[in-house]
């Protein structure tokens, strides 16, 4: 680990007038890239005293704060009851020791899993721009079928992501001149050409809070994470599923997808597939197959286009009830 | 007064759980350095310069270099493997150079100053190519060892069986993942060479010691401190770390830590071997087994370490537990350019035992027959001979153990079933049955003469004093049930002595499933002979027995030292590989039931059957407990661990991406113990245990996925998406 200086903060105007350096709360993403070297902030400002753990979770509305732990939300009746999908989604993430101390914000801002990024024997433009994609000819199983290219095909990491996508969550983001809502499916950009820019924050802004609309979508949600353990380990594949039924039709729905985008992934052309069908095994296996659509295999990650495929279709028929 | 047979509180437990046990990391010397390990960024080529950059202040620093090696190989079986590269290099971190600070960090920065430059050779990662010699790289011909065994004439039985099978078989490497990496401290003072560290098998690093440093048994001092786990992952390994400590020890004049982190402990140290297995078998149309042929081949690694006798034990397990008049086995293990590969619970039994299972399913799936019918038709009972054409005496629980496992399980209900699809998933049922030889092979035991010494102390205490290590299976607790039985008196008066090689004999290595069964034994006759002695006293003084035993110390009789007594009628040749392969076995059989996500092909392991024949079971929820741990990383080496490979290099060697299971992926166990006794295993019969429950785990697990999806894995890992590749195919097929 490389020398740094630590600095606490008390309250949120200190945090943003912090002129320079990284933000640490939980620390369970930061600490363990910083020990391998492949993130050496110089001075770290810890946040994680700041009072922004509020979770409100009512039918109508559900606005959690950046500090609350991932732990707390996962356990609030509310969250599960209105938003079932939050819930699930963070039980299904890392272990327990992890969730008692990781954020919100900070797991929304954690860095990819790619073996390439976490080892700095490897290049990788992401962690050092221009030094070249190992994983693009490499081993690559666990990487992107959506949204890479050239540069960079690592996969977002995290599971809570891709829940609040399919909620059409915006988050808030606060700097020194003011507050803004950004919707998270804009937050993240596409590595493009230059893959260390993971999202839209400006230098010394903060998350402090998700924010997501309730109602019968939200209410009969569903998160279902394929990966090769039971526990503590990331998705292969995940599939976060909003469905409004009516008279036995499809009236509303949401599809997004983890372990295979290089941002959380919306699912936008088997949702309108799905829009005004039948809640039948057929039409959901129709949809499904729509959520292929601009997938771009990797020769080790092949595996996953139709593992996506079957994981929508369960994810739906779980859902919709029919089997 | 009994203790064995009962799960008394084990004797380390208190300290660990407060935290006061002492592993080598929590250990410190005054003016200790830290060491650290440079290691070779290509898998093969020659090394033609060190360069230290010389803008980087070196001061404070010790270098070592091969040049600093006086005796420069790792004392083994085959001197093959230098300490230090210092002209060819055959693996990717292979050790060229050492460093040593005081300060930790600065250590870590000197290591980004010094650089090699290296000419590189083509390497080879393939077995086959190497047994075709694509390239030398290991001279003279890549072969580390050969084994045949014949019984009958199986090419001629073969031709006239009415049913013959064959198949292919694979296997791949398996890191340990002890809990606590590998580390060492070591110094040198006026009496030699001290080592103190986390090591299953003390005189094996006090062999490597004495070779490369050229000193006597005397000047070499190595204590093991308390282990946190070995699976065999710290029975050759540790002689290579102490040696690299002790040279920069020797060079710095200070005692020298090195405590390898998590992904160097991946990457340098050994693994489960890789191996493929061709099968062919001759039976009758009823399912009378008659006939196997049998060829392995088995990916040693860069150097030969342990691999000839991996590869032993692995040939002498592949005909599996069965009956066969007629055997041809034949197995190679070559060299490629991948890290050494090592010990393994187990020891090569898996890899043969997953092959020779899954050949009987197909063989059972031809026939028609429910595979646990023909196994249990077919497996060797009193009388039987095995492959080796050793005449089974004693103690085969295996019939048991087939009954026990297939009523709990309610195999037959299930298995008639066929596959239970219900919505989107598949359960079915599978067994393996196994076993596997307890204790060395043929006469090893003779060779090797394993002691141990018991010593009265004043005031009626007893202490045991052995080179077999407690590594975290309980030694130290049924060593002591035994040694008290044996001498009637309470645990609470028996001392287990911290081992190390100036104060205890050499009781072997802590390995191939001998330390109960075999050390166990050797404890129990010395127990005895004290108590005669006590006894004798006794009668001849009329004092109590605590004033006795106190005066068998001052006439310094105190102390009772047994050779291991060899059983004399056990027979064995190593020139035809025939004979009394062991001396005993243990008796498996293991009954899994999965669920198939019939989406996802993830696999759920919803119940596991482990029947296991144990002789008699000293502590019955320490070996309950081995069962249930083994079985669990044979699980984990099934459906969950693959090590990546680029190169020559592991691409994921950390714990977050190799992949072993949770307690939530752990399946409920019913653990039934059968106990058939073992007439010369102490304690009333016990036999050697700790490798049998690697065997059966992995065989079951595929054979019930088989069941319920009927995709048959030949290879392992079954990850999901081989699940599903296989079942795609299957369909267009």
């Amino acid at each position: 680990m490389k020398l740094f200086t630590y600095d606490a903060v008390s309250s949120l105007p200190a945090a943003l007038a912090a002129r320079r350096g990284t933000f640490f709360a939980g620390g369970t993403t930061l600490v363990d890239l910083m020990k391998l070297e492949v993130l050496t902030p110089e001075r770290l400002v810890d946040i994680g005293s700041l009072p922004l753990t509020k979770i409100e979770a009512t039918p109508a509305r559900l606005r959690i704060e950046a500090l609350a732990r991932m732990a707390d939300v996962a356990a609030s009746h509310d969250v599960l009851r209105n938003y079932p999908v939050v819930a699930q989604a963070l039980l299904r993430s890392a272990s327990p020791q992890i969730r008692n101390m990781a954020t919100i914000g900070g797991n929304l801002m954690q860095r990819t899993r790619c073996s390439y990024f976490r080892s700095v024997a490897e290049p990788c433009n992401k962690r050092v721009p221009g030094s070249g994609c190992g994983a693009f000819e490499g081993d690559n199983r666990s990487h992107a079928l959506f949204g890479g290219g050239p540069a960079c095909v690592a996969t977002h990491a995290s599971d809570l992501a891709v829940a609040l996508v399919a909620l059409d969550a915006t988050l808030t983001l606060t700097s020194a001149k003011g507050s803004r809502d950004v919707p998270l499916a804009e937050f993240y950009l596409l590595p493009g050409s230059s893959p260390s820019t993971e999202n839209v924050l400006a230098p010394g802004e903060l998350i402090t809070a998700v924010n997501a609309t309730g109602g019968p979508r939200a209410a009969r949600s569903l998160y279902v994470k394929v990966r090769d353990r039971a526990s503590f380990e990331f998705a292969l594949v995940s599939v976060a599923a909003a469905l409004a039924l009516e008279g036995g039709m499809v009236k509303d729905v949401r599809l997004a997808a983890g372990g295979v985008g290089t941002k959380p992934w919306r699912l936008a052309a088997a949702e309108s597939a799905l829009r005004g069908q039948p809640a039948t095994l057929a039409a959901f296996e129709g949809a499904a197959k729509r959520s292929l659509e601009g997938a771009m295999p990797l020769s080790g990650n092949g595996f996953k286009t139709s593992l996506l495929e079957r994981t929508v279709v369960k994810t739906l028929a779980r859902l919709g009830g029919v089997s | 007064m009994s203790n064995v047979g009962t799960s008394v509180p084990r004797t380390d437990g208190p300290s660990k759980v407060v935290g006061t046990a002492k592993y080598v990391d929590d250990l410190s010397m005054p003016g200790m350095l830290h060491g650290a390990t440079l290691r070779s960024p290509v898998a093969r080529g020659i090394l033609k310069r060190i360069v230290k950059d010389p803008a980087f202040d070196w001061t404070g620093i010790t270098f070592v270099d091969a040049t600093d090696v006086p005796v420069n190989v790792v004392a083994l079986i085959q001197d093959d493997q230098p300490v230090l590269a210092s002209h060819e290099i055959r693996h990717r971190y292979e050790p060229l150079a050492l460093i040593a600070c005081d300060d930790a960090l600065r250590l870590a920065r000197a290591a980004r100053h010094v650089t090699f430059e290296i000419e590189p050779l083509p390497a080879i990662f393939d077995p086959r190519a190497s047994f075709e010699r694509r390239e030398i790289v290991a001279p003279p011909d890549n072969v580390f060892g050969r084994y045949r065994i014949t019984k009958g004439d199986a090419e001629a039985a073969l031709a006239s069986c009415e049913v013959v099978v064959s198949g292919t078989y694979s296997v791949h490497h398996q890191e340990q993942l002890y809990i606590e990496p590998q580390g060492v401290i070591a110094w040198f003072d006026e009496r030699g060479a001290h080592v103190h560290g986390s090591i299953q098998c003390p005189y094996y690093v006090q062999k490597g010691v004495k070779k490369t440093f050229v000193l006597t048994e005397s000047d070499v001092d190595v204590v093991q401190t308390v282990t946190g786990g070995g699976f065999g992952g710290k029975e050759e390994y540790p002689t290579v770390i102490s040696l690299h400590a002790l040279l920069l020890a020797k060079k710095s004049r200070r005692p020298v830590k090195m405590i390898y982190d998590r992904q160097e402990d991946i990457e340098a140290t050994t693994k489960r071997h890789p191996a493929e297995i061709g099968i062919v078998t001759g039976c009758d149309r009823d399912g009378t087994l008659r006939a196997i042929s049998i060829h392995v081949l088995m990916d040693g690694g860069a150097y030969v370490t342990l691999t000839p006798v991996v590869l032993s034990r692995g040939i002498l397990h592949a005909a599996g537990a069965y009956r066969w008049e007629h055997v041809l086995a034949e197995a190679v293990a070559v060299a490629t350019n991948t890290p050494p590969n090592g010990a393994f619970r187990g020891f090569g039994a898996p890899q043969t035992i997953w092959a020779v299972e899954r050949h009987l399913d197909k063989v059972a799936r031809q026939l028609g027959m429910d595979p646990l019918v023909l196994k249990s038709n077919n497996v060797l009972r009193v009388g039987d001979t095995t492959a080796t054409s050793q005449t089974l005496k004693e103690s085969v629980g295996i019939g048991e153990c087939i009954e026990k496992a297939r009523t709990a399980s309610d195999w037959d209900r299930k298995r008639a079933l066929g596959p239970v699809v219900q919505g989107r998933k598949a359960r079915g049922i599978g067994a393996c049955v196994f076993m596997h030889g307890a204790g060395f092979t043929g006469s090893g035991e003779r060779r090797l003469k394993g002691r141990v010494a018991l010593d009265l102390l004043l005031g009626g205490r007893v202490r045991i004093r052995t080179a077999s290590t407690d590594i975290g299976q309980g030694t130290e607790t049924v060593f002591s049930q035994i040694a008290a039985d044996a001498l009637g008196l309470p645990m609470s008066q028996v001392e287990f002595l911290q081992p190390s090689t100036a104060r205890v004999p050499d009781s072997g290595p802590t390995v191939a499933s001998r330390t109960v069964m075999v050390v166990g034994s050797i404890v129990e006759a010395a127990a005895r002979e004290l108590k005669e002695r006590i006894d004798a006293e006794q009668a001849a003084t009329g004092l109590d027995r605590r004033r006795a035993m106190d005066a068998l110390v001052f006439r310094a009789m105190g102390t009772a030292e047994h050779v291991y007594d060899t059983p004399r009628d056990l027979e064995w040749d190593d020139a035809t590989y025939r004979g009394d392969a062991y001396p005993v076995y243990g008796w498996g059989c293991d009954i899994a039931e999965v669920e198939v996500d019939l989406d996802t092909f993830e696999t759920k392991v919803l119940g596991f059957w482990a029947a296991a024949d144990v002789g008699k079971a000293i502590h019955p929820t320490h070996c309950k407990g081995q069962i249930e741990g083994g079985t669990l990383q044979a699980i984990g080496w099934a459906l969950h661990e693959q090590i990546v490979w680029k190169d020559g290099a592991i691409l994921n060697g950390r714990m977050t991406n190799y992949i072993v299971p949770t307690s939530l992926d752990a399946p409920p166990f019913t653990t039934l113990l059968v106990e058939a006794p073992y007439s010369r295993g102490p304690g009333g019969g016990a036999k050697g245990i700790g490798e049998l429950p690697m065997d059966g785990g992995a065989p079951a697990i595929a054979a019930a996925i088989e069941h319920a999806t009927g995709i048959s894995m030949d290879n392992l890992p079954c990850l999901p998406e081989d699940l599903f590749e296989r079942a795609r195919k299957g369909r267009a097929a």
